[in-house]
This record gives C-alpha cells, structure tokens and sequence, in this order.
C-alpha cells in the first residue's frame, strides 16, 4: 500500500523564544516491510543549523537550532511511503516464551545482542508485582512467544479504555493499569511492561496508523494523529508489530517512524527552548492511502 | 605458648594503654593480634604522646572549629541542627606504609585501566557482551549506560578519575568495596581534610614524613591542560550548583585547580561550539570536568528533566569527544554487578590477573545468582546495583534479609525475580578498625576509605592520601559515615620530600590561572550585584532598628526623636501587604518596639531582618567561590537558624542593641575584607554598585520621610539628628560645623557633597565609574539605557541648590529631588539586570508533545 503522510505542527508561544534546539523524529525509517519514497520536512522560521543524522537506534533524526527571535514555531513533514503486509507467519510455530533462558545462548550473542536491550525495563515501562501478574496470565508455560503476545495485546484492548482525557504525558503505568484507561502511548507502554517482566524482547513503535471515518461519513482533514504501538521479537520473525490500541498485528496501515525502549527515545518532537513563557501546540495529520 | 615478643620499636606509646583492652577480634591497623604496635605506625603514636595532655585535647578542638570554619559540610541548606550533617574531622589519620601503599597503588592504576577498557568496549562494538564475558543484561538495565552516548570515545580513553572505597576484611586483605567512575567523587574534600589537617598538625605530618597531595594535582593540572588541547585552555568544573550536597568539594577542587565553576545555565551551545556565558559575551570552553551525572547533562538527547548540563552537549562530544571528562556514560563501570565478572575481564582485556578483589557480590539477574541467594535470604544485604552517587559516607543501605517477616520475604523474592538485572546480593566482610582521638585516649573503630586515582601522562596515579570515614559495620558493605566522623589518609614515604613543590609549577599555568580568573559568569556577576544590595540593605535596617531602640530605652531624649525614629520604621514596613501601623494615638514607645519586633522577625515583610538575613546568606553561598574564607566566615550569623539569630528574635529590646551592635560589626568586617581582598574585576564592580544603589536608594528614602512635608523646628532638628546617625556621618558633620544641625548644612554633606562616603552623589559617581569600565556588549548609536539613567540621576543631583530646596518651605522641590532618585534607582538596578544578566535568557526547559489520541471510532472496524 502508498500512503501519503502530513503531520503538521503548530506550536505558539506567549512569550518570544529567544533561542532553540530541538531534536526531531519526524522522518519514516526504512523498515524490511517499508520503503520511503519520499520525504520532506519544512521548518518555520527558518534554522541557523539543521543536521540530519541517526539516532543510537538508526532511526533517523534532525536536529535542528533556531537563532531568530520568534513567537511560533512549525514543523510540517510531508512523506510518501510504501507499506507492505509481512509473509504471514504462524505464530503458534514461534519459540516458547520461557525457552528465553536468563543466560542468552552463544548464539544469540552472536546474532541478537541488539534485541536482548529491549527485554530489559526502561523509565517508562517498569512493571509493578501486579503487571507481573497480569502479563503472566498470557505466557502459559510453553506458549509460543507470539502467540502470547497477541493473546495480551487482545486482552489489553478488551480490559482497557481508551480516554484521551485519563492520563498525561507524566502519567506512570501502574496508574494506567489501576484506572484501565489510557491512550496509545499508555497501552504500549504497558504491553511493554508486561512483555519485560516476561523478559520478552520488545520495542516501542512511534509512528501513524491509516484510519477510516465511520461508517456513512467523509473522512476529515487533519483527524488522523501520531500513533504508538509495540513489536515483539522472536527468534524465528524478529520484530512483530502488535496494535494493543486496536488490538490487532500491526499490517501495511501502520507507517513507522522510529523504534526505541520506550517514548523517551522517540519522542516526535523535543525541544529545549530559552523563553518563550507559556506555549500551546496544534497537531494535524493526515494519511492517504495513493490509489 | 610462648609470650609475644614486645615491640621493637620500643615502648607502647601511653596513648594506647586502653586500645589493646578495647581491641575486637578483626583486624587492627595499629596494632597486631601480639600487641605490638606495627612500625609505620610508630612515628605518629610516638609524636602524639610527646604531645601534652591538654594541647592534645586542644588540637582536637581546633580542627573542629576549623571544620566548621572551612565550611565542609554536606549540605548547607540542610537543617544545621542535624547531627548527622556534621563533618568532623579526627586528629589521628588513617597510615598507611609506603610499601602497602605500592601495593594498593598497582591493583588500584589496574582497576582504573580496566574501567577505562571495559566503558571503551561498551561504548564500541561491545565485543565484551557478545563474548559472554559481561551479560548483556547487566549493562542494558543500567540506568547510567547512556545509550545515546554510544561511540562517543575521546582518544585518550573515557575515564579520566577513577575512585574506590576499600576494606580490610576481616581476613586482612583489602576488597574494593565500591567504585566511583560517574565523577571525581568528592575528592575536594579529602583536599580540604588534608588542608585543615595540617593547619593544626602539620609538625605531626612532617615528622612522619608523609607524603604531600600537591604535586598529585598538579600533574593532574598539566595533563588536563595537555588534554584540552590547548596551551592556555580555559577549562571549567560543572557542578549542579550549590543546592548539590557535594557543591563544596566541587568549589574546593575549583579554587584550588584555579578552574571556573561554573553551572549548566552558564553554558551554551550555538552551532557546533560550546560556550561560556559572561559580561563579556560569550567565551570559548575547551574543557568540561564534570561533577554532574551524565545522564543529566544534555536535557536534549538524555534525561529530558536534567538541566545540569546545556542542551547540545552530546553533540559538541560526539564533535569533540575529549570536551567532557569524565566522558558520559562512565558511571556504568560501577555497577556493583560487575564484581564478579572482574577476574576474567581483567585477563581478556589486559591480560593479567585481577590484583584486587571486590567484597562478594551476586548479581541477582541470573536464574543462578537467584536461586543462591533465594536458597540462603538469611545471608545477604539486597542492594541496588547502580547507586549512580558518589557522595562519600552516603551509599544507601541495602535490604538486610535477616529480620524479615514471611510475607516481606515472599515479596523480595518476587522483587528479585522480577527486577533482580538491578539487584546485587551482597556478604559481609567485616571492616579493620584504627584509632580515633578521644578524651581518654585513643580508641579502636572500624572505617573504610575512598582513594583517587587520576589519570595523568604516564598514565593513571593514585592520588598519596583519600578520605578515611568510620563506618557502622552492621549497616553495608559500602562507605556510610553515619556520624561524618572522617580521617586523614597518610602515606609514609622513606625518600626525602621535595620541599617546594610549587616551584614545578610551569609559568604558563599561572598565566592562566590567573586570565580565568577575570572570566565573569554571567550569573556570578548577578550574585554578587545582589550581595552588595543585601550587605548594605542589612546594615541600613540593622541602624534604623538600633536607632530606634535606642530612643526607647535611653531616658531623657525628646519625644520627637522618637517621633522621628517610628517614621523611619513605618516607612520600611509601608510596602508590606498585612502590616498596619497602630494610629497615631499610640504611645511611641510601644509602638516602636512592636514595629522594631516586626522589622526583625516578621516572616513576610520585604525588608525585614529575616527576610534580609537569609537573602544575604543565600547570595553569598552562591557566589561562595568568589569569596575568601575569612569573608565568608563574616557571615556565619546571618545563616537560617543559626543561634544568633534566634537569640535576636526573642531577645529583650536591650538585649537586641547588643546583639545588632555584632551583627553590624560583622556586616563591616565582610565589607572590609572584600573591599581589601577582592580583586577589581568586574564582579567587584558589580557588588559595589549594588551597594551603591540601595545605599543610595535607602538614604533618598530617609531623607523623602523625614522631611517632606515640613515639620515644625523640633521634630526638623530630631530628624537630622537621626538622619546623620543612620548615614553614619555624625562626626563629619560635628568635626566640620560644629553646630546644632541645620538643614542646608545637612543635605550639602548628604546629598552633595562628592568627597563623603555616604553622600548620594558619592553613590552615583560611584556607579557611573563603574560602568565606565564594564564591558558594552551592545553597542548602539544611542546610549544605553542604564548609562542613559545613571547620567541623569547624578545631573539633578549635582544641578541641585541645596539653599533653595532648605529655604522652599512647602519642600516642592526636596520632593520632586527625591522622588527622582526613588523612581530612577529602581529603573537603573533593572536596566542594569537587563543589561549584563540576561534575563531573556532565563532558565531552559523542554517541550515535548504527546502522541495524540485516536479515537476508536476512527479505525478499521
């Protein structure tokens, strides 16, 4: 599938920003089931210095500084990619979870040192004795891995409502996880949690999902939004892509921005400002699908 | 059995007739099992008991004081009647023979090199992890390995200081017991334990021939020059500023290298350069030694809360990886887990066997590591793996398993299961004990002492002396100094010392000692713009209030003396939301005192006493690194709660004359010892403007109550009086008129007149040089606005006929004169701000912006 992306930001500020850096994931990265055909990122006001590079976790990043005195701020990134649906696999083929001894093998050593950085906890995915317990409801002895991991990305969908108005940014997980309530960035997190505390490699995705009006009505300009989801690795697949927000496998409608441990090291947009005083931001995506 | 010979070196020194009697069953550094004194001990038991009674006891005290005067505290805004703040420092040191002193000094140079290898390889390829050799776990549950500090390795190797703490064990062999690789670890205070030391014992050092630290840091002084690649580098500590519990080891290391202090906000990053904000704009940095966690330093890329560093630092490393020493990251080399793996990275990566072994511990992320402990609770302490702080005396203690229910058990072993990668469990050692100092004699106890290496040209040195603290042995197998009892560290050498070490000093490191001195931050020169305003706002009331009381308690002054004396403290409190003035129907003498109580310990006024008090002290801890000791210890008894303070609080009215007759003789001394010691740069400038200027706003003040509007001849002549007593200038006038004070004569000598100290148009010329000199960052065609308004102020006054404003019975004009002053003084302390503090550039915070929400009726059915 093609899908063109827009996601546009607007930040004002009540008072002028003096000086300016920010550290950017604006910019779709290649996937084994993605390709970027395009991709172009406008910045208003113009930056002093703009620096495109990697981040620790190869996802691409711009860094940009911005010198002028000024009172708002966008950033609008325009990307045309191409998604495609991964060779189905059978999960019930994949490795059981508990295979995943506490001494990695030699061999994955070898050829997998870089997922074992992703079973471990992080800031935001710590899970509390009772996550455990949660997660451990999906991971019967000898399950496989995957098998597991949708049973639990299905759970938290059923379990869990969605409430933009529930949680923050600073919101911790074990309070999403007493209130069941939440939005994307808090139900991967938490799938997140669950995985570790199972010491099951898996990352946290940032990046958009293709949706559809409801039925009978036209689809708006600008109500698509960044999405968060996970992907969980086995042996046999690598990374699997799991949506416990709409409680499905990540497909060719989810277009990926960067992976990570968990939101602080993708976050979409970071910025360390001199000034400014208070600030608002509007958010406008779109995805298209090109036919 | 045979009885054990006596000692060869003679005699057991009398010093110690109880220590054999109160010795435990663990290993003593003074004296063996037998009894006998071990030799390198000798020298200092032998000179201690040469020393009388009472100047041991005596010596003892003065360290103490000293301690206090020195200021090594931990933290100064911590309440100072907590014991456990204190910081004292024992007459006897930890000795240390130079032959074991070798010994420690090879396993230690070899800790520090593999350190440096083992952070080189994780900060690389990580062919340590893929080998098996450090489980990867360890390293990536590690909140202190910073991921985006990945290949960000300065050629000369990531770890430039390097500490332990150590033990003796039981068994008589040393364990490393902790690891500080974050920072230098608070090695300004084992200087300044060195330094106080020897100011009260210095013969007892030399006739030990110990070995001095001197020569150590400068070695380390020449190699970071060496390092920064620059021949006059301008090199700066970065320290969190003076709330960290460790700011003084960090203004002490500073002063002492003669490097900048200076704190993350004083710091910028614009393109690809880093830069120092001062008056002067802003200035080249070449080299960052960092007294801050790495994870705090760049709130872009790292933690988002950390504003320890600027934002953009990462990316100047990644540029310039030798900018920042320690490098960031390096704190995962101490990760307690680690012990264990220690032997074989030592001979992977060195090839050599492990001189050195840590105090047993048992990383908990294994399945093998948990079911040992899990099978034997009962003899573990569960401790974090990564404490992350240096701060000498303070490691946390761990969870000790033996007193712990059924429930709490279960508990722990679900921790441990579940966030066991984080856990060490760790065995008991035991700990030696040596002598401390007591009234009775000398007296065994345990401790543990942290030593410093440094890296330097021929590679890495340990630093010849540490800090020794007592430990409570029962609490961790870590440096925890409940009480802050702490020793010296000496090691004796047989070799003749060099007698002046400075003299290796290489000229060109005292030219630019020197040059960075002249450096002002801008913050600093806000600091002590702000000291000034407080000294001189807290000697002004101090005089009013003193002034005042005295017209109360001294009998036979006229009632308008008094009258006078009440305006005066009205005025101070006009601006006070909350505070109403009893009506005029209210005996002045009552109403004094109350208003005189409310001026000293009022909590909320804007100029009271305490409110004065506390703004002083608090700016001058801020600018504490520009101050001399002596000027510092001026300023004791302004500190919150110190018992001069209280005492002023609840004092009777006749008690308070005394106690502000001290406080001003202190607030002077402060005054004159910085006006003799401090060097005319640029923040001397700023400090006596803000002198200047409240000085110069307080008198307008003064002069505005007490005179406008007109008052009848009597209460005019008490006015006058009190005026020329608050501005001190009682004797001028006697000396010069010999007259009853007159109006005219008065505002000639106060406002006028140009050679008089405390006259208005000496605060204004005063200000006007100032600013002559101070750097124009901002030149444009017109004047600057604070140059603008100082030549105003000082044109009215000069302009000023003091005749006509005397003779001008409505005071119209003694009004007007005034009320210039008292609007224009505030609009000069803010152009000023504006000017040289950039208060634009305000403080950096971070924005982020969530994922936004999606709705579910929004997607795919």
């Amino acid at each position: 599938m093609i899908l063109d992306v827009s996601h546009k930001t607007l930040y004002r500020y009540s008072a002028s920003v003096v000086h300016s850096q920010h550290l950017i994931h604006m910019s779709p990265r290649l996937t084994p089931g993605q390709t970027v055909r395009h991709h172009s990122l406008l910045i208003e006001p113009a930056p002093a210095a703009r620096i495109t590079g990697e981040d620790a976790f190869g996802n691409p990043i711009v860094t940009i500084e911005i010198e002028v005195p000024h009172k708002e701020l966008v950033l609008h990134a325009r990307s045309t990619v191409e998604t495609s649906k991964a060779t189905s696999v059978d999960f019930a083929t994949t490795t059981a979870w508990d295979k995943f001894d506490h001494v990695p093998t030699a061999e994955m050593l070898r050829n997998d040192l870089d997922a074992l950085q992703y079973r471990c906890v992080s800031r935001l995915t710590t899970p509390s004795l009772e996550i455990a317990d949660y997660a451990a409801q999906s991971f019967t002895p000898g399950r496989p891995v995957l098998e597991g991991a949708l049973e639990l990305t299905q759970r938290i969908y059923d379990d869990f409502t969605f409430d933009a108005t529930a949680t923050d940014i600073s919101t911790p997980i074990t309070e999403v996880f007493k209130a069941r309530r939440g939005v994307c960035q808090d139900f991967a997190h938490l799938s997140l949690a669950c995985l570790r505390a199972m010491r099951i490699p898996s990352r946290y995705m940032s990046g958009y999902i293709l949706t559809f009006p409801p039925p009978g009505q036209t689809k708006l300009q600008g109500t698509d939004a960044s999405h968060a989801w996970i992907s969980v690795w086995s042996p046999e697949t690598g990374f699997v892509g799991f949506d416990p927000t709409n409680g499905i496998v990540a497909a060719d409608e989810h277009v990926v921005i960067a992976h990570g441990r968990d939101y602080d090291d993708v976050s979409p947009i970071s910025g360390v400002l001199i000034g400014g005083g208070e600030h608002t931001v509007s958010v406008g995506v779109d995805v298209t699908p090109v036919p | 059995m045979t009885r054990p010979a006596p000692s060869i070196a003679g005699n057991t020194p009398h010093i110690l007739t109880t220590y054999r009697e109160a010795l435990g069953s663990g290993f003593d550094e003074c004296m063996s099992a037998d009894g006998t004194v071990r030799p390198h001990w000798q020298p200092l038991l032998d000179s201690l008991d040469d020393l009388p009674f009472a100047e041991r006891t005596d010596r003892a005290r003065r360290m103490d004081r000293r301690v206090r005067e020195t200021g090594i505290a931990y933290d100064i805004f911590a309440d100072p009647n907590k014991l456990s703040q204190r910081w004292q420092l024992d007459l006897v040191p930890i000795v240390f023979s130079g032959e074991e002193w070798q010994a420690l000094e090879r396993a230690l140079v070899q800790r520090a090199r593999l350190c440096d290898a083992l952070l080189a390889d994780i900060y690389s390829d990580q062919k340590l992890l893929r080998l098996g050799l450090i489980p990867p776990e360890l390293v990536f549950s590690d909140p202190a390995y910073l991921r985006p500090c990945q290949n960000i390795l300065p050629a000369a190797g990531p770890l430039q200081f390097y500490a332990a703490d150590l033990a003796r064990a039981d068994d008589g062999q040393w364990r490393v017991i902790d690891t500080h690789t974050e920072t230098n670890a608070g090695i300004g205070f084992a200087l300044a334990n060195r330094v106080v030391h020897t100011h009260v014992a210095g013969d007892l050092f030399k006739s030990c021939n110990g070995v001095r630290l001197a020569a150590h840091f400068q070695t380390l002084q020449a190699t970071l020059t060496t390092h920064s690649g620059r021949e006059n580098a301008r090199i700066a500590l970065l320290t969190p500023g003076p709330h960290h519990e460790d700011y003084f080891s960090h203004a002490y290391l500073a002063r002492y290298l003669g490097y900048l202090l200076v704190e993350g906000n004083d710091l910028r990053t614009k393109g690809s350069q880093i830069y120092l904000k001062t008056l002067e704009g802003l200035k080249d940095i070449d080299l960052i030694v960092r007294c801050v966690d790495g994870r705090s330093i760049d709130p872009l890329e790292l933690d988002p809360a950390g504003f320890d560093g600027p934002a953009g630092l990462l990316r100047m490393c990644r540029k310039s990886p030798r900018l920042v020493v320690n490098a960031p990251g390096s704190a995962l080399a101490q990760n307690r887990g680690l012990g264990g793996y220690l032997p074989q990275l030592c001979e992977h990566l060195l090839g050599e066997p492990l001189l050195l072994a840590d105090a047993p511990r048992t990383w908990l992320g294994e399945a093998s590591g948990q079911s040992h402990v899990r099978d034997n609770l009962d003899g573990f302490v569960i401790r974090k793996a990564q404490e992350g702080t240096g701060r000498p005396g303070r490691a946390a203690l761990g969870q000790d398993t033996r007193a712990l229910s059924p429930d709490d058990r279960h508990d722990l072993e679900r921790e441990i299961s579940l966030h066991g990668a984080r856990l060490v469990a760790e065995e008991k050692i035991g700990f030696s004990t040596a002598p401390v100092f007591t009234p009775n004699g000398l007296q065994p106890r345990p401790f543990a002492v942290r030593l410093f290496v440094s890296r330097t040209h021929d590679g890495y040195q340990l630093m010849p002396g540490g800090l020794a603290m007592s430990v409570d042995p029962d609490r961790a197998v870590a440096l925890t100094a409940p009480d802050g009892h702490t020793r010296d560290v000496w090691v004796l050498s047989d070799a003749e010392q060099a007698p002046h070490v400075s003299l290796w000093r290489p000229t060109l490191e005292t030219a630019r000692v020197q040059r960075s001195q002249r450096v002002i931050q801008s913050r600093v020169a806000d600091d002590l713009f702000w000291l000034g305003r407080y000294s001189e706002r807290a000697d002004w009331t101090m005089r009013v209030v003193r002034s005042a009381l005295r017209r109360v308690e001294e009998d036979g002054g006229p009632a308008t003396g008094r009258r006078a004396a009440r305006k005066c403290l009205e005025m101070l409190l006009a601006k006070d939301k909350g505070f109403k003035p009893a009506g005029a129907a209210a005996l002045d003498d009552a109403e004094i005192e109350r208003l005189c109580q409310h001026l000293i310990s009022g909590k909320k006024g804007l100029r009271t006493l305490d409110r004065t008090f506390s703004g002083l002290y608090r700016v001058a801890n801020l600018a504490r690194d520009r101050l001399s000791l002596e000027a510092w210890q001026t300023l004791s008894k302004f500190r919150p709660g110190d018992s001069w303070m209280t005492t002023l609080a609840n004092a009777t009215p006749v008690a308070v004359l005394d106690l502000l007759d001290e406080g001003l003789a202190s607030v002077s001394a402060f005054n004159g010892l910085m006006h003799e010691n401090m060097t005319r740069n640029f923040g001397w400038s700023f400090l006596d403007m803000g002198r200047r200027l409240e000085r110069a706003y307080n008198l307008s003040e003064a002069i505005s109550t007490l005179f406008v509007p007109v008052t009848g001849p009597e209460e005019e002549s008490s006015s006058l009086m009190l005026l020329l007593e608050l501005a001190d200038s009682f004797i001028t006038y006697r000396s010069r008129y010999r007259l009853d004070p007159m109006l005219a004569l008065v505002l000639d000598l106060l406002l006028l007149d140009e050679a008089n100290p405390r006259s208005l148009a000496y605060q204004l010329i005063a200000i006007s040089q100032h600013m002559q000199t101070l750097p124009d960052a901002k030149q444009g065609v017109s004047l600057p606005e604070d140059r603008r308004l100082i030549l105003a102020l000082l044109t009215s006054t000069r302009l000023t006929d003091v005749e006509a404003i005397a003779s001008d019975t409505d005071r119209t004009l003694l009004a007007k004169l005034m009320d210039e002053h008292l609007d224009g003084l505030p609009d000069l302390s803010n152009a000023l701000s504006r000017h040289y503090f950039n208060l634009m550039d305000d403080v950096p915070h971070r924005v982020q912006t969530r994922s936004e929400p999606l709705t579910r009726s929004e997607t795919k059915p």
